[in-house]
C-alpha cells in the first residue's frame, strides 16, 4: 500500500510538472468516451433484456393465414380475434395473453376534465407472464368480460391523489369501471410485448382493461391493426370479434423446449386444417419468435442508435489517437526520469507499476469528464430523439462498463507512450 | 572484483563504425579508487557506463564479483545496479522537484526496503555528506556542491559495493570540488570500491591507482601512493 500510494505521489508529481498537457489529455479522451458512453446508454438500454429470468420463454406466434393467396408474404404481426381463439385453443403453453392498446379518456365524475390515457386491452395472463408488480388490489379473477380496471401507480396519483384506491369508482371513455388493482412502479425496458411498430420504446399504459370488454366497447387499436378482405371500415369495431379486423398481439409462455416444440406442431396443424378448410390458400408460414429476438424479427431497431454508435465509436478512436500522441509527449519530456530511475535499479516492471498508476489516475479524472459529457450528451439526445428518453438512464452494470472502458482507454493511452519511454539507451538519455 | 576480458564496444550508424572500447582488460579489486582519465572521446565515460551496466557491449566479458553479467534479463541488471552500484553523475542528476529525502530514497524504494529502514539509511547517508539539515529542501534550493553531496549520499545509501563517478566535480568551483573529493575518500576508506572518471590530473593522483584510456584502449596504468600519504 505505502509503495502503492509513492507511486501515486510520483504521477502527481509528474502532472504537476506540466498540467496543460495533462489536461489536454484529459479533455480529449473525456469528451471521446463521454459522447461513447452517452450512445452507448441508448443502445445498452434498447438492447437490454426486460426479463433475463423468462426472455426465451415467452413467444410470440405469427401465422400466415390470410384469405388470398401469397407466396413471398410473412405473416401478419397482428391476428384477428377468431384466429387467436383458434391459437389459444390448446393447453400446451403455461400461459398465454392476446393484448392490444387503445387511447381513451379517464376522469372520476363526469364534471372534471377527462384526462387522456393509454389502455392496454388484454387478458389475465399478461401480469404473470410480465412479472408486473401489483402495488394494491388483485388481477382479474378470469378472462371474462367486467367492469373492473387495473392502474398504473401514476395513473392513480394523478387521478385520485394516491395509491390505495381499490374499490374506487371511474370513469373511462364516460363509462363507469370500478379499480380492482394498482401496479407499482413498473416499466418494462424495452416493452417487448408491444415491439410491433417501435412501440417498444413507449412508456407503460395507464390502464389495463379485460380484452372482452374492450371488444363489447369496441376499441380499435391505436397501434397496428389490417384487414384481409373487403370490410367495411367504419365496421370494424363492431364487428371486431367476428370480421377480418387484425389487431391482437398473443404471447404465449413454453417453459421447455418440449413444450416449445408441441407448440409449433399444434400451429402446423392448425395451418393445415386452415388450408383443409379452404380458408387459407397461402403456403403455410408460421412462426413462434422468442421474445428476445422479437425488435429484430419485424426489424424495428433503432436505425439512429446503431448509425451513432458507429460514429461515436470512430470519434473514440479519433480521441484516443490524439490523446495518446499528446501522452507520448509527455512521457519523451520525463524519459530523462524514467532513465535515472532504472540506472538507481528500477527494472521495466517496476516502471510498469508507475505507469498502472498514472492510467489510474488518468481513468479517475477521465471517468470524471466522460461522465459529465455523456450526462451532457444524453440530455441533447434526449432533445433531438424524444423517442428514446426512456433509455437514458445509467444503472449499475451500465457505469462499471463505462469505468472499465476508461481503464482500458486510459491503459490504452498510457501504454506505449510509457514503453517507448522505459526502452532506450540510459546513458544516452541521462545526458539529454 | 571487476574483471575485464578484451571487452569491445563498437558505435554503428548507418555510415560509419566507431570503436569506443577495444579489446579492454581490466581488474579492479575490492576497495581501490581508480581514476580513469583520458582525451574527450577517448572511451572512459563508455568503459563506465558498460561497469555500471548502463550501457551493453559488443564482445568480450565483463565480470562483477566473478560472475557475467553478459546475458542477464532486465530485472537482473537492475537488481545488479540497485544492490551492488552507486553512481555519481556530472550533472548530479537529481530529480527537481522531489526533495533531498525522496531523490535519496530513490534507490531505496526499488530495493524493497521498509520505510524505517530506508529512514535510518538517509539520515546516516545525509549525516555523512552534511546535509542532514536540509533533508526537506528541492535541490534547486541548493549550491552545485550541495547537490553533488546529495548524488553521493544517493549512491551511498544503498551500500553498494562499487561507486562509479563520471566527472563528479567537472560543474563545480575548486572548493567544493575539493570537498567532494575529500568525501569520495572517506567513503573509500570505509571499503566501497570507487572508479572515477576526472580530467584533472591532481584528482587523478589523489586516486590510488590511475587508469589512462587512449582510442578506446588502456594505455598505461600506474599506482599512486594514497594522497593522504603524499600529502604527509
Amino acid at each position: 500500500m505505502e509503495q502503492f500510494l509513492y507511486y501515486i505521489k510520483v504521477s502527481l508529481v509528474s502532472i504537476k510538472r506540466a498540467p496543460l498537457p495533462y489536461a489536454l489529455t484529459i479533455f480529449i479522451l473525456s469528451v471521446g468516451l463521454g459522447v461513447f458512453f452517452a450512445n452507448a446508454t441508448f443502445y445498452y438500454q434498447l438492447n437490454s433484456d426486460p426479463l433475463p429470468a423468462k426472455s426465451n420463454k415467452l413467444f410470440f406466434p405469427m401465422m400466415l393465414i390470410t384469405p388470398y393467396d401469397c407466396n413471398d408474404c410473412r405473416p401478419p404481426r397482428v391476428l384477428s380475434y377468431a384466429n387467436v381463439q383458434k391459437l389459444a385453443n390448446s393447453d400446451i403453453p403455461s400461459a398465454k395473453a392476446a393484448m392490444y392498446s387503445a387511447d381513451g379518456y379517464a376522469r372520476l365524475s363526469s364534471s372534471q376534465p377527462p384526462t387522456p390515457v393509454v389502455i392496454r386491452i388484454t387478458q389475465r395472463d399478461f401480469f404473470a407472464m410480465f412479472d408486473v408488480p401489483l402495488l394494491h388490489g388483485s388481477f382479474w379473477a378470469d378472462d371474462g368480460g367486467r367492469f373492473e380496471i387495473l392502474l398504473s401507480r401514476a395513473m392513480a396519483l394523478k387521478l385520485f391523489g394516491r395509491t390505495d384506491v381499490v374499490g374506487e369508482q371511474m370513469l373511462l371513455d364516460d363509462k363507469h369501471f370500478s379499480v380492482i388493482g394498482v401496479l407499482n412502479h413498473w416499466q418494462m425496458l424495452p416493452r417487448l410485448y408491444d415491439a410491433n411498430g417501435r412501440n417498444h420504446l413507449s412508456p407503460t399504459e395507464d390502464i389495463f382493461l379485460p380484452l372482452e370488454t374492450g371488444y363489447d366497447l369496441h376499441y380499435l387499436s391505436k397501434t397496428n391493426s389490417q384487414t384481409f378482405d373487403s370490410t367495411d371500415y367504419r365496421k370494424l369495431s363492431t364487428e371486431g370479434r367476428t370480421g377480418a379486423l387484425h389487431q391482437l398481439q398473443y404471447w404465449v409462455q413454453l417453459d421447455t423446449e418440449t413444450q416449445q416444440q408441441a407448440y409449433r406442431q399444434f400451429m402446423l396443424n392448425l395451418a393445415n386444417d386452415e388450408k383443409a378448410a379452404g380458408r387459407h390458400p397461402a403456403p403455410i408460414n408460421n412462426q413462434l419468435t422468442a421474445m428476445r429476438d422479437i425488435v429484430s424479427y419485424f426489424g424495428d431497431e433503432s436505425g439512429d442508435i446503431q448509425a451513432f454508435a458507429l460514429v461515436t465509436l470512430l470519434f473514440l478512436l479519433v480521441c484516443l489517437f490524439n490523446a495518446s500522441h499528446l501522452s507520448l509527449n509527455r512521457y519523451l519530456s520525463n524519459q530523462y526520469e524514467f532513465s535515472l530511475r532504472r540506472a538507481l535499479g528500477a527494472s521495466r516492471a517496476q516502471l510498469q507499476l508507475q505507469m498502472l498508476a498514472d492510467v489510474l489516475l488518468m481513468a479517475l479524472f477521465t471517468i470524471v469528464g466522460a461522465l459529465l459529457t455523456g450526462y451532457v450528451g444524453i440530455k441533447l439526445m434526449n432533445h433531438l430523439l424524444p423517442g428514446n428518453s426512456l433509455f437514458s438512464s445509467w444503472d449499475i452494470p451500465l457505469l462499471l462498463s463505462l469505468l472499465t472502458i476508461t481503464l482500458v482507454c486510459s491503459y490504452l493511452v498510457t501504454l506505449y507512450p510509457s514503453l517507448r519511454a522505459s526502452f532506450g539507451t540510459l546513458n544516452q538519455q541521462l545526458k539529454e | 572484483m571487476i574483471k575485464l576480458t578484451n571487452l569491445t564496444k563498437i558505435f554503428r550508424t548507418e555510415l560509419i563504425e566507431t570503436h569506443a572500447l577495444r579489446e579492454v582488460n581490466l581488474q579492479v579489486n575490492e576497495g581501490e579508487f581508480a581514476a580513469l582519465t583520458g582525451p574527450s572521446g577517448s572511451g572512459k565515460s563508455t568503459l563506465l557506463n558498460i561497469l555500471g551496466t548502463l550501457e551493453n557491449f559488443d564482445a568480450g566479458d565483463y565480470q562483477l564479483d566473478g560472475k557475467s553479467v553478459k546475458g542477464l534479463s532486465d530485472a537482473a541488471l537492475s537488481r545488479l545496479r540497485n544492490e551492488k552500484i552507486g553512481f555519481i553523475f556530472q550533472s548530479f542528476n537529481l530529480i527537481k522537484d522531489f526533495s533531498i529525502f525522496d531523490n535519496i530514497e530513490l534507490p531505496l524504494r526499488y530495493r524493497g526496503l521498509k520505510a524505517a529502514q530506508r529512514k535510518q539509511r538517509i539520515e546516516q547517508a545525509l549525516e555523512l555528506v552534511g546535509l542532514h539539515a536540509r533533508r526537506d529542501y528541492l535541490p534547486g534550493q541548493l549550491s552545485g556542491g550541495q547537490q553533488q553531496r546529495v548524488a553521493i549520499a544517493r549512491a551511498i545509501a544503498g551500500t553498494p559495493r562499487i561507486l562509479l563517478a563520471d566527472e563528479p566535480t567537472g560543474n563545480l568551483d575548486s572548493l567544493m570540488a575539493r570537498q567532494v573529493m575529500e568525501l569520495l575518500e572517506q567513503i573509500n576508506q570505509q571499503g566501497c570500491t570507487i572508479l572515477m572518471v576526472t580530467h584533472d590530473p591532481d584528482q587523478a593522483r589523489r586516486a590510488g591507482r590511475h587508469i589512462q584510456i587512449i582510442d578506446g584502449q588502456l594505455s598505461d596504468t600506474m599506482l599512486y601512493e594514497p594522497f593522504a600519504a603524499q600529502s604527509a
